[in-house]
Parts: structure tokens; C-alpha cells; sequence
């Protein structure tokens, strides 16, 4: 008895290793990898901004960073060896309404850092609710068992699948955390395209943002030109639909050589430091702008590291980077596009278009190629939340690697 | 999964991620734009913002006399400075308590008191508010002990710095103060190159004397300072980019040993006096008292003692060689002379002085109170008769009498390399509404014996006197590398000759300059004034005398004895020329030539 008993235990063993062996055949090495050079990068770039501070905090802060990756890297793998089916079919309903609980939770009991209420004792839920969102919705447009069944192609199934992304976006946009809701909306409907929902609404969807996007440059860029009198500009002003700082935002956009000691500071300081680093840059350690607080030190950790990063290690440090990010980018696009199962793919394509929204508005918001947004970069900034849950997501997307092509022999 | 469906999802993400990729290569394009293309106009920007230029001060050139004895030198001067950004905190309220806290704590640390008021934390503030990433100076100037109790704590004075500054020192203390001149700290405003300088430090800047009209020269080129300043303002680094070059030494034609001579020659009397090389114009010697000492004024001078120099009566700050001036009195009858020889009065023609003369509403008393008697021009001068100068000035008139005084510099600037350079005033015949002066025909004959409006400065009568015995007019200098420049008299030489026989007979026995050339090596000649000023309930008197002196046989034969000389001093409030001022010139000149 004790002999079968044994030989059970073997022959599961024997079974699991075997399945441990295919998994890590069918594991995505090259964004695995990409991702462990980002993480590095994120490191160095966290010591640069942190050793010249003041605050003895801030000397460390590269190692809290790199504990937390190397904690976040058992949660990756054992995402990415769980199938994400079994996880979106029992999970996902769960998990999205945990994460609208979250939300109006830290819209009550929040704690207010650098102008909004994200935060709910030590982490920022929107950061996580994005992803139980993603996988909610994946499932509900990819499954076969979706409770929308074949209405999800239709409009009552868009108009569905609408209204409950709007719930979470509007609870987001309250905080308030205009990045966070944009780079979310940004993967819901490249979700909606690739899941093929009703085409009319999608077209309408974009359309509608993008005219009423325009609408708002405009208003902003008629009320802010020189020459504009002060009634004319509130009278413009009181139609548009942002909060004061986020017209002051647009405004710095379209005018960044003006109220360069006020609003405009941060872009300019950030545009500095990334220009003065030339070709290869001043030098790991060595970035002048942040080490002589010109760029505003609560924010050069996080939400402009990227200048920190630009200025030590010049256009090759930049463009290593934005390799790297393609790399993990592309590779997402590639397992998406290999995964056999809607779902799979739909969870994949709206993880990777959240990655990517992140990168871009990022960088492109230090460059001002687009209005500054509070958004940190994945694995760059610091940011503990935040890193945990890209880590996660790339778990996700491993895992679709891993079991979205089950019936491939390998 | 149709064949169609198939091709859509792979259609659709082929199209996201070409999107994907079109916007990272956009991101790159713009960071080459950045990063590549626009990387010299982010620097000069990031430059702009972090980079201050400071100019830093030179040492200033020394000044010495002719026999390159130190006049003027520097010394190196230690000054405890506070360095802004070891104090910086949040707040500059803060900031500043952290300063003042530290202020009172070197204080007590090196012994030396300063002063904790209202006015400290506004003085600081302002320092922050202007220069910020410069240090703020302490104490400048301080002495050996000071200095060794700060070395002796420097652990515990975090924060604060010595400079080494060059400050200025007087080693003969107040000889020919009034020439060499007092210096200041200032800003420069010579500015470096195109580059804006931001900070300037503070710089000795002549204010009087050749320190001041020589200024540019003795200043030397400033160095400059890059400081990179961190955003809030405070200094992180310095590097110099240019050491400033000391300023070359100034030469002057001040002779200092005779100079000390001329000034113990003006001893217990307020006055001036000046000694020229005849031929030349060099000045030797140029004394105004009462004087001050020089070294009063480093590392600056005391508030108290500055208004009490200025407060005092017998203004010792002022230059009364250059600047000063007077009623020539009978010093100025040799024109008178010239002038009536020019008109055509014959060297012969002989007057009767009865003691008194009488012109209009004029009258007018001789120094000799009954009366010289007859007189011709040469004994007239030998004892100044005041009747037949003014009979003379009558006869020839205001407009020739100005021109043969205008003749020999009077009336006019006499562009001395001085900053203090006043013309006197010869009378021109002419109302002055502007000074309520009106004039009368006896105002020239005042003006022929050197009294009524006419004002002359001592070196005027100076050069005057070697014009007398030169027949040249030299231009006055005190920088020993200009050139002479002389200027011929228009005057016939046996004019010349006829003054000068009367006034080599004011320096012999019977002249009334008889004291001046007592024991003299040196072939002689002068005159004695005695300038009445003032009204008559406080008359006082300035007592006169000019000299021309040439070597002889009998001469030392030091390179300063060879050359012929002239000199004028002046005395204020003292009895006569021949009394007091001749026996003093006597002096000098014994000094030269014995």
C-alpha cells in the first residue's frame, strides 16, 4: 500500500516535472529577458535620482525597489503557470468587483499625496483594478461561455460592455487620475477592436475622442494665445472640461517657452536635462539637472525618471530603453497574435496596450509631444504598486503564452 | 475559426502593432531631435540657469616714487567670510536664524565683537536676495591672533572661510597723501568679453589722487570664477577660468625725500606747496596741509572719522596744491611788470611812492608806510611797492594785463595728470551778475598788485615761477612716464631779464625775500606775497613766495641738484612773505641743492 502510495507520488512528481519542463519550453524568453534589463536600468536610474537627495530616505530607495522585483518575480511565475483561463473564468467577475470596491473604498478612506486621493495605506488600488478590468472584460468579449453569449457583437452588447468599463473610469477619473483612466480607455478599445464589438460604436467611441480632444486644444490654444483678453479666456474657459491644473497643463503644451518659472518649469527643466545629455550622456550618477534640483525632486523619481535616465546615459541610454520596451512590446503583440484562444489574445492585446500606453505618454509628455500626465514608466519609475502590478500583468501575458497554445507540440 | 475570421485577427493585430511601432519610432525621432540635434541649445540653456560668472578683483599696481621707493603697495589681507550654502535650510527665515546663530558663535570663538541688531538679518537677507552664491563677508582684514584662534577652531566652524584678499598700505603713511590718493571698495565696471558676469567682487577703486586718475591703469585685468549654482541658488562648485593679473606700478616724479622736507615746511600752518623742475614741468614735490594719514582709509575708514575729517574747518581731505585758491598778492606783480614793459614803459621809468596811492574812490597803502620814494621797475619789485604796481596796472590796462597773466597759465586749467585741476580767475573787466561782483576801475589796480578778484592755485604760481626763469611754460605732471611739455613764453627775453634782476634782488640783502636765500648753493630768485583776505573785522593774511633756483658752481651735484627748480608755497592766516613763507622755502631749497 505504502509502495503504491509511493509510486503515485512518483509518477505525479514525474508528471508535474514533465509539465514544468513544457511550460518553460513554451515561457517567452525574449520579453522575459527584455523585462529583466528594464528592471536592471530601473534600478540604476532610481540609485541616480535618489544618491544626491538630501533625505537619507532616498539612498536606499534603489533596493526597496529591487526587493520588491524579486518578490513581484515569484508572483510572475506563478501567474504565468497558472492558466489564465481557469483564472478569468472563476476569477474575473470576483476581481472586478473587488477592484470597484477598492475603488469607492479609496475615494472614502484615501490618503491625498501630490494632489489626489490614490492612495489606500500602502498601495494605489487604481494601479491594480486596471488589470482585474482588463481580464473582466477579455473574458466577457473572448470566452465561449461569456455570459453575453453572441450579443457581444452586437450593439445591447457594446452598450453592456460600455457601461461597465464607464463605472470604474468615472470612480478613476474622481481620484482624480486623468493618466491612469486614459491609459485604461486606450486598452479597452484596442480590446473592442481586436474583439471585433460592434464596429459603429468603436468608430463612434474614437471619433468622439478624438474630436472632442481637438475641441479642447483648440478652446485652450484660443484662450491662452497672447492677445486674448481676460474675459474672453474665462468665458472660453468655463466650457471646457478639465480641472484648472490640467488646462495649465494643455497650456504649457501649446506654449512651452512661456511661464517657464511657473507652470511651464517642469517641462522645460525635464526638456533640459534629457537635450544636455547628448549622445551618451554625462554618466550614471553624474546628471547635473537632478543632482542640482533643478528638476523638482518629488516627482524626478517617478513621473520624469526618464529624464534622469536620458540625461546620464544620452541618445544610446534612450534608445537602449525604447528597445527594450519595443522589445517587450512587440513580443506581447506576437504571443497575442499566437495565442489560438480569443481570450487569451484579447488579455494579452490589452495588457500590452496598457504597457505601451504607459511608455508612450510618458516619455513623449517629457519630450512634449503630449501634455504632462502623472504617469510613472514601467519598471523605471519607482513606485512599488505599480511595479508589482506591470510584473503581474506580464505574468498574464506569459501565461498566455504558456497555455494559449495548448495544442501545440513543442 | 473561418478562414476569414482568421484573417481579420491577424489583420487587426498586425495594424496594432504597426501602430505600436510607428508611435516608438516617433518617440525616437523626437528624441534625437532632443538629444542629437538640439543638444548645444539645451546646454546653453542648462548653462544659463546653473552657471554664474564672477569677476574677480586684481591686486593693484604699486606706486612709487621717482627713486622707486614704495609709495603705495599691497598686502595680503585675510578676511573670515561665511559661505550661504552651508546654512541652507526650507525656509530662508530659518536660514538666516542659522547664520545669525553661527555669526554669534564665531564671535565669541575668535574674540571679536560684532554686532547681532535688526540691521544683521536684513543685511543677510539682501545678500541672499543679490548674490547669493558668493560669500558674505565677515570680517576683512583681520589680525594674526584672530587668525590663529580660527585655525585653532576651524573644526568647529563649519560654514564659514578665510579669504585671502590684496589690501592696500601706505608705507610712508601720510606723505603726499593728497597725491597719491585714498582707494575704496567698489564695483568694477570694466566688463570681460562678451559673457555677462553676474557677480562682481568688490575691487579697490582710486577715489582721489593719482589712485583715482590712474585708476584704470593701476587696476590691472580682473580673473573671472565660473560657480555652478544648484536651483535654489546656492553654490555647488567653482572652478576659475581666469586668474587676474596684477595691475603695473605707477611711477611718479615725487621725489620722497624732498617731499618729506616740504611737508615739515608747512609745519604748524594750513597751506601748500609745490616744487616743479623748471625746465620740465615734473612736479618733485607737492605738499597740502593739514594732510591725513593714508592708512586711515584700510581696510575702509571708520564712519566717525571720515565726517570728522570732513567736518573739519581746515579741510584736510582737500588738495590746496591743485585745488586751492587764492589771492596771489605781490607775487603777482612780475606780470604787472611784464605787462607794462610789453605796453611800452621803459624799465627807467621811476615812480614817487609817498605810502599811499589813490585812484578814483581808491586808496590804496604801500607796505612801507611812509613811503619808498622814487622807484624804477627793478627796485620795485625788490621791495614790492604797491603804488607803482598799481600806477603800472592803470597805465597798461585790464585787456593786456589778462592776456600777459593768461600768458603764463593763469585763469586756465593747468592740466596736471591730477584729478583736482582748478583755473583761478583773472579779472576780465567785465560785471559778474552771477557772483555779484561789479566792477570799478580801482579793481585794476588791485588786480595789478594781486589782490581784488584775482585767484591763482599754488601750482599755477609754480609753473608761473619757472616760466619766469625759464622763458618756458612747462605743463605740470606727477606720472613720471609722461612727457614734458613745454611751451614757449611770447615774451622778449630782455623783458624776462629786466623781472628777473628785480627778483634775484628780492633774495639779496634788502629784498624783502632776503630769508630765502640764506646759505643757498643755487643761484637764486623770487618773490614775496602777502594776500590780504577776507573783511576787514577778520582780516587775514596769506603769506606768498615764489622762487626760481638754478645750480651753480657751489651746488651738490645729486641728479636732483642739477636741475633748476621752481617752487610756490603758500601759508594761510600767517604774517608776511618774507617772514614766514620765504624762510620755509629756504629750507626746501637748501634741501636741494646743499
Amino acid at each position: 500500500m505504502v509502495e503504491v502510495l509511493r509510486l503515485e507520488r512518483a509518477k505525479f512528481y514525474r508528471k508535474f516535472i514533465i509539465e514544468v519542463k513544457d511550460k518553460l519550453k513554451r515561457l517567452n524568453y525574449i520579453m522575459f529577458g527584455a523585462m529583466l534589463a528594464l528592471i536592471a536600468c530601473g534600478t540604476i536610474a532610481i540609485y541616480s535620482a535618489g544618491h544626491s537627495r538630501a533625505d537619507i530616505i532616498f539612498h536606499s530607495m534603489w533596493k526597496s525597489n529591487l526587493y520588491t522585483a524579486i518578490f513581484a518575480l515569484g508572483l510572475y511565475f506563478m501567474l504565468a503557470f497558472t492558466d489564465y483561463k481557469k483564472i478569468l473564468k472563476w476569477g474575473s467577475a470576483p476581481l472586478y468587483v473587488t477592484a470597484l470596491l477598492l475603488l469607492i473604498i479609496v475615494l472614502i478612506f484615501g490618503t491625498v499625496r501630490l494632489g489626489g486621493k490614490r492612495w489606500l495605506w500602502f498601495f494605489q488600488p487604481s494601479e491594480i483594478s486596471k488589470l482585474c478590468i482588463l481580464s473582466f472584460i477579455s473574458y466577457l468579449i473572448g470566452s465561449v461561455a461569456s455570459p453575453l453569449g453572441e450579443m457581444r457583437h452586437k450593439f445591447r452588447g457594446f452598450l453592456i460592455l460600455s457601461l461597465l468599463v464607464a463605472i470604474p473610469v468615472v470612480l478613476i477619473l474622481e481620484e482624480p487620475d486623468l493618466g491612469t483612466a486614459l491609459t485604461l480607455l486606450a486598452a479597452i478599445l484596442v480590446m473592442f477592436f481586436i474583439g471585433r464589438v460592434w464596429r459603429a460604436g468603436l468608430v463612434t467611441l474614437i471619433a468622439t475622442g478624438a474630436i472632442l480632444a481637438t475641441c479642447v486644444l483648440g478652446a485652450v490654444y484660443e484662450a491662452e494665445r497672447p492677445g486674448t483678453t481676460a474675459e474672453r479666456k474665462a468665458a472660453i474657459l468655463k466650457y471646457v472640461p478639465l480641472e484648472p491644473h490640467q488646462v495649465k497643463r494643455v497650456k504649457v503644451f501649446l506654449f512651452p517657452d512661456e511661464d517657464i518659472h511657473d507652470s511651464g518649469y517642469n517641462l522645460r527643466q525635464a526638456k533640459i536635462s534629457i537635450g544636455s545629455g547628448g549622445l551618451t550622456g554625462k554618466g550614471i550618477g553624474k546628471g547635473e539637472l537632478n543632482g542640482m534640483k533643478y528638476l523638482p525632486q518629488s516627482i524626478s523619481m517617478n513621473d520624469f525618471i526618464f529624464c534622469v535616465w536620458a540625461e546620464e546615459t544620452g541618445f544610446v541610454g534612450s534608445i537602449i530603453l525604447l528597445t527594450l520596451f519595443g522589445i517587450v512590446i512587440l513580443s506581447g503583440v506576437w504571443i497575442a497574435y499566437r495565442a489560438e484562444e480569443p481570450c487569451g489574445r484579447l488579455l494579452a492585446i490589452g495588457i500590452i496596450t496598457l504597457f505601451f500606453a504607459h511608455v508612450y505618454i510618458n516619455i513623449a509628455m517629457s519630450i512634449g509631444l503630449v501634455p504632462i500626465t502623472g504617469l510613472p514608466l514601467p519598471f523605471i519609475s519607482s513606485g512599488r504598486t505599480f511595479l508589482v502590478t506591470m510584473m503581474l500583468a506580464l505574468g498574464l501575458v506569459q501565461s498566455v503564452s504558456i497555455h494559449g497554445r495548448s495544442g501545440e507540440i513543442l | 475559426m473561418s478562414g476569414t475570421e482568421r484573417f481579420f485577427k491577424d489583420l487587426s493585430l498586425l495594424v496594432t502593432g504597426l501602430v505600436f511601432t510607428f508611435f516608438l519610432i516617433l518617440l525616437a525621432v523626437r528624441l534625437k531631435e532632443v538629444q542629437i540635434d538640439s543638444v548645444a541649445e539645451y546646454n546653453l540653456l542648462k548653462e544659463r540657469q546653473s552657471v554664474r560668472l564672477v569677476q574677480t578683483a586684481a591686486p593693484r599696481g604699486r606706486i612709487l616714487d621717482r627713486n622707486g621707493k614704495e609709495l603705495a603697495t599691497n598686502k595680503k589681507a585675510f578676511a573670515i567670510v561665511l559661505n550661504p550654502e552651508g546654512f541652507q535650510r526650507k525656509r530662508q527665515n530659518d536660514t538666516i536664524e542659522a547664520m545669525i546663530q553661527a555669526l554669534t558663535n564665531l564671535s565669541a570663538i575668535v574674540r571679536v565683537p560684532i554686532e547681532i541688531d535688526e540691521e544683521l538679518p536684513q543685511m543677510l537677507r539682501r545678500h541672499l536676495r543679490r548674490s547669493q552664491a558668493m560669500p558674505y563677508t565677515v570680517f576683512s582684514d583681520v589680525s594674526d591672533e584672530v587668525l590663529a584662534r580660527f585655525f585653532e577652531h576651524s573644526d568647529e566652524l563649519a560654514g564659514f572661510d578665510l579669504v585671502e584678499r590684496s589690501e592696500r598700505v601706505y608705507p610712508c603713511g601720510s606723505l603726499a597723501s593728497h597725491i597719491i590718493g585714498y582707494v575704496g571698495r567698489g564695483e568694477a565696471e570694466s566688463v570681460v568679453g562678451d559673457e555677462k558676469i553676474n557677480f562682481r567682487e568688490k575691487e579697490l577703486v582710486g577715489r582721489s589722487g593719482i589712485e583715482a586718475y590712474c585708476d584704470g591703469y593701476l587696476r590691472g585685468v580682473s580673473g573671472e570664477k565660473r560657480l555652478t549654482v544648484d536651483a535654489r541658488g546656492y553654490t555647488v562648485r567653482e572652478r576659475e577660468v581666469r586668474e587676474a593679473i596684477a595691475g603695473p606700478d605707477l611711477k611718479l616724479t615725487i621725489d620722497a625725500n624732498l617731499q618729506q622736507t616740504v611737508e615739515s615746511a608747512l609745519n604748524g600752518y594750513a597751506g601748500a606747496c609745490v616744487v616743479v623742475d623748471a625746465s620740465t614741468g615734473e612736479m618733485l614735490a607737492v605738499a597740502s596741509a593739514p594732510s591725513y594719514n593714508l592708512n586711515d582709509f584700510v581696510p575702509y575708514l571708520p564712519h566717525g572719522v571720515y565726517s570728522k575729517m570732513t567736518n573739519n574747518a581746515a579741510r584736510p581731505l582737500v588738495n590746496r596744491a591743485t585745488g586751492g585758491t587764492y589771492a596771489p598778492g605781490s607775487i603777482f606783480k612780475p606780470i604787472t611788470a611784464l605787462a607794462a614793459l610789453a605796453h611800452g614803459v621803459k624799465p627807467s621809468h621811476q615812480t614817487m611812492c609817498d605810502g599811499i596811492f589813490t585812484y578814483g574812490t581808491l586808496i590804496m597803502h604801500c607796505a612801507s608806510r611812509w613811503g619808498h620814494g622814487e622807484l624804477d621797475m627793478v627796485n620795485a619789485i625788490k621791495v614790492s611797492c604797491n603804488p607803482y604796481f598799481a600806477e603800472l596796472g592803470v597805465v597798461v590796462g585790464t585787456n593786456l594785463l589778462r592776456k600777459t597773466a593768461m600768458e603764463f597759465g593763469l585763469g586756465r586749467l593747468s592740466e596736471v595728470d591730477l584729478p583736482v585741476d582748478v583755473s583761478g580767475y583773472v579779472p576780465d573787466g567785465q560785471s559778474n551778475e552771477k557772483i555779484g561782483f561789479k566792477w570799478y576801475p580801482g579793481e585794476l589796480a588791485q588786480t595789478a598788485i594781486g589782490q581784488g578778484k584775482l585767484l591763482v592755485t599754488p601750482l599755477q604760481m609754480a609753473v608761473m615761477a619757472a616760466g619766469l626763469g625759464t622763458g618756458r611754460l612747462p605743463r605740470p605732471y606727477v606720472n613720471f612716464s609722461n612727457k614734458p611739455n613745454v611751451r614757449k613764453l611770447n615774451i622778449p627775453n630782455y623783458h624776462l631779464e629786466i623781472v628777473r634782476e628785480g627778483m634775484r634782488r628780492v633774495v639779496k640783502r634788502g629784498g624783502t625775500g632776503a630769508a630765502a636765500a640764506i646759505d643757498v648753493k643755487a643761484d637764486v630768485m623770487g618773490k614775496t606775497g602777502t594776500a590780504e583776505v577776507g573783511p576787514r573785522y577778520n582780516r587775514r593774511k596769506n603769506a606768498w613766495f615764489i622762487a626760481y633756483a638754478k645750480p651753480n658752481a657751489e651746488s651738490n651735484k645729486s641728479s636732483l641738484a642739477r636741475r633748476s627748480v621752481a617752487l610756490a608755497i603758500v601759508l594761510e592766516k600767517a604774517d608776511s612773505g618774507g617772514g614766514s613763507a620765504a624762510p620755509r622755502a629756504c629750507k626746501i631749497l637748501s634741501k636741494i641743492y646743499n
